[in-house]
């Protein structure tokens, strides 16, 4: 039996100790995550054998139980470290755990687990968005190798990564979600170009990937050709639970709070505060439901019952109490920053104005409604269910 | 198979109250006369005393069922989804709490000889100048809207730190009864110089009091998830048999989607009630914060699902003829039982500060 209060001690202790409070600065004040500041974080925690949390013991990872895992996000979030770079950890590696020969797992883990390789994830394109399935980046076989041409959007972290996990149409069938491979390709590898996409936010997160005849070796196909789906939806069911970690979206509140305090001090703001403190209160409320949620889900996990819709619910309703409490964070400092969102002047680089992050923050909040299942799309999931068709 | 929900407390309690509930709804449901329906609701009431209900959490030794949380979470959740409009959660659970060290007032509540209305220090009054008020033992003031039993014998009454118990009939008390939206009795109670007995004093009725309202608001959260949970099957199965523009409401995403609204919010409001149960339960030091979320949380999801159901039933929605549209009018009602929104709210900001 863990003893699981001396586990959320050990890592809190860890957690405090060895992260670096330059990183959890960036943490705490939400300035931008990269790769420049998650990768020291993750030499940290692999050189204490906790690279990789949810990994089996011997590809590396801990060995935990869910419930420790779910502890360790938890005291990760209440401590400002950075969540760890998923692409890599929580995407793709689980999937060459499952599908990848012993060849690939020897090459790729270890990259992975000591935070050398950093991996994107190419599967949107332009016309292959919510219905995904419908992508058409085409890889034709060519000897030892396949030849790809097409193009992936909203590629996030492609400008700072090595390699894109990738999805291309290795076939056409009669069913769209058949004929899809899974290809790793270096983004090193001739005939590759990424550009920019502006995020309202200020803030650069996606990519546009093209491919021009990219030659990737037959070796670098996770599984079989063909059975790209099958591993795509393995990696979604993984993530199912990820909705359960309410922890950030808690202390994201916590700190819109104490900039409730901090910015409305004023006696002539008392009436504003209290306005929105109520609204603060009524996320909060929200967010201890879907917190209630997440414990039952991991309970559920652990004795292996299934999840019914909870995912989808936990989805839909983070996702928008976090765009809820973003908004309130706005509307306390937005009069006085949204206005100097972007400086100008040929020396401005570095003048932005303090606190700015609250109203990227609210514009980067957009999102979460958007990707990882639109919340549309998670209404079309839970209808189909409730209705029984 | 469309959806059927999960009781959060399910068993033999829970399945025999939702059948009374739905029982009694449905004989109300073809009075016309509000007399008619009264004597109705007495006849019930007479009948579940005689089943014990009001025994359920009262302590063995005071001639009870000794049950706990849980068994009043199973009664009144099976009464909740039935749509019983009789105050349960104050009989059953608010009152025994309250009356726990006063034996003989237990077994006449139990037994029905007594059918007692709780008058709680922040009862409703019209006029500022009506607050409830005692002068040398003689009670002056009015308390409104107050949720009671078929025909009120008595009104047990937090006042300032007293806790007093006056008889119906005594001199100097007039009351006037009505029916609330949601159906069940209520009355307004005037008293002047009212004559009734001190039964408690000091610091520990008004902690008491507090604690009893805490138990009303949770057993209340209670009580609205089971019935939030009725009406989703119930605008689920209308939208798959309404038929329009040649097929079924149930074909339009737009309905769809605020299906899966309604059981969103139902289950994000189940899942901080179910917590809040088990920390109560548990006896957590902060568990009146549970609760008070909760209880915050019920006033918006329970009104946004109480108003969906609504929408989506059209006319239909309009009118008081199907059991969904009674148990939404109940949801409505239940944000102001034991605090509303802004109670619970100031609480929590008061404490947070
Ligand atoms: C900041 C950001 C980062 C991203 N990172 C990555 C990444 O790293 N890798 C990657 O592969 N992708 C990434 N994405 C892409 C993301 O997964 C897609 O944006 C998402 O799948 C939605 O697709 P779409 O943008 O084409 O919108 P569309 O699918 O065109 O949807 C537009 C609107 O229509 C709604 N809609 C769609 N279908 C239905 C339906 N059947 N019923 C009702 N409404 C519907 C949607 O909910 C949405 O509101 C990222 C996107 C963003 C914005």
């Amino acid at each position: 039996m863990v003893d699981y209060d001396a586990f959320r001690e050990e890592v809190r202790d860890f957690a405090m100790t060895r992260c670096p409070p330059e990183i959890r600065a960036v943490v705490a004040t939400y300035r931008k995550l990269s790769r420049k500041i998650w990768y020291p974080w993750q030499k940290i925690l692999f050189e204490h054998g906790w690279g990789a949390p949810g990994w089996p013991k011997q590809y590396g990872g801990t060995g935990w139980d869910l419930k420790q895992r779910h502890i360790f996000d938890e005291v990760m979030a209440e401590c400002d470290c950075p969540p760890q770079y998923h692409h890599g950890l929580r995407h793709l590696g689980p999937v060459i755990i499952e599908y990848g020969s012993e060849e690939q797992k020897q090459r790729f883990l270890p990259g992975i687990l000591n935070g050398k390789d950093w991996w994107c994830q190419g599967y949107s394109e332009p016309n292959a968005g919510s219905d995904l399935a419908s992508l058409r980046t085409a890889a034709r076989r060519e000897g030892d190798d396949y030849v790809v041409e097409g193009q992936k959007t909203w590629t996030s972290h492609a400008q700072e990564a090595d390699w894109m996990y990738t999805l291309v149409r290795t076939s056409k069938e009669a069913k769209k979600q058949q004929g899809i491979s899974l290809l790793l390709i270096p983004l090193s590898s001739p005939g590759i170009t990424i550009r920019p996409i502006r995020t309202i936010d200020g803030w650069h997160h996606v990519n546009e990937v093209f491919l021009d005849n990219v030659r990737v070796p037959v070796a670098n196909r996770v599984g079989e050709e063909g059975q790209g789906w099958t591993y795509g939806k393995f990696l979604l069911e993984r993530e199912r639970l990820g909705g359960a970690n309410v922890a950030p979206a808690m202390r994201n509140l916590e700190r819109t709070r104490a900039l409730l305090a901090e910015e409305l001090a004023a006696p002539r703001h008392a009436q504003k505060r209290s306005l929105l403190e109520e609204r603060l209160l009524l996320a909060e409320a929200e967010l201890r439901g879907a917190q209630a949620l997440g414990q039952e889900a991991i309970a559920a996990t652990m004795e292996g019952r299934s999840l019914g819709l909870l995912p989808s619910v936990l989805k839909l309703s983070t996702s928008v109490t976090y765009q809820h409490v973003g908004e309130i964070a706005l509307d306390a400092v937005g009069e006085r920053l949204a206005p100097r969102f972007r400086p100008t002047d040929a020396s401005g680089a570095n003048a932005e104005a303090p606190g700015i992050e609250w109203v990227q923050n609210y514009m980067y909040g957009r999102v979460r409604t958007i990707y990882g299942g639109s919340s549309e799309v998670q209404k079309n999931v839970i209808a189909k269910q409730l209705f029984g068709s | 198979m469309p959806f059927t929900a999960k009781p959060i407390i399910g068993g033999d309690a829970f399945d025999q109250a939702c059948k009374i509930g739905l029982e009694v709804d449905g004989e109300l449901a073809q009075l016309a006369d509000a007399a008619d329906q009264a004597a109705c609701l007495r006849r019930h009431w007479d009948a579940i005393t005689a089943l014990g209900w009001i025994t359920t959490a009262i302590a063995e030794d005071s001639g009870g069922a000794g049950g706990d949380l849980s068994d009043l979470a199973a009664l009144v959740g099976g009464a909740g989804r039935g749509g019983l409009p009789l105050p349960v959660v104050a009989s059953c659970g608010v009152l025994p709490y309250l009356l726990a060290d006063q034996p003989p007032l237990l077994s006449a509540l139990a037994e029905g000889r007594f059918r007692i209305a709780l008058i709680p220090a922040e009862a409703a009054r019209d006029d500022e100048a009506d607050a409830l008020r005692l002068t040398d033992g003689r009670l002056t003031g009015a308390a409104v809207g107050i949720e009671t039993p078929p025909d009120p014998t008595h009104a047990l009454i937090v006042v300032g730190d007293a806790l007093m118990l006056i008889a119906t009939d005594a001199p100097g008390v007039a009351i006037t009864r009505y029916q609330r939206i949601d159906g069940r009795p209520s009355a307004d109670w005037r008293f002047t110089a009212g004559a009734g007995e001190t039964l408690a004093c000091g610091g520990e009725v008004t902690r008491r009091a507090a604690e009893a309202r805490d138990v009303g608001a949770l057993l209340t959260c209670i009580e609205s998830v089971s019935a939030a949970g009725a009406l989703l099957e119930q605008t689920i199965d209308y939208l798959l048999n309404r038929v329009q523009f040649g097929v079924p409401l149930a074909t339009h995403q737009a309905l769809r989607h605020r299906v899966a609204e309604m059981y969103v919010e139902y289950e994000n409001l189940r899942g901080l009630v179910t917590h809040a149960l088990r920390s109560t339960a548990a006896g957590a030091p902060d568990a009146w914060r549970d609760i008070a979320f909760a209880k915050l949380r019920l006033g918006e999801a329970g009104r946004f699902i109480a108003q969906s159901t609504i929408q989506c039933h059209g006319g239909m929605g309009m009118t008081e003829g199907l059991q969904a549209i009674r148990l939404a009018r109940r949801i409505m009602m239940a944000e102001f039982e034991y605090g509303d929104r802004s109670f619970h709210a100031q609480r929590l900001i008061a404490t947070a500060a």
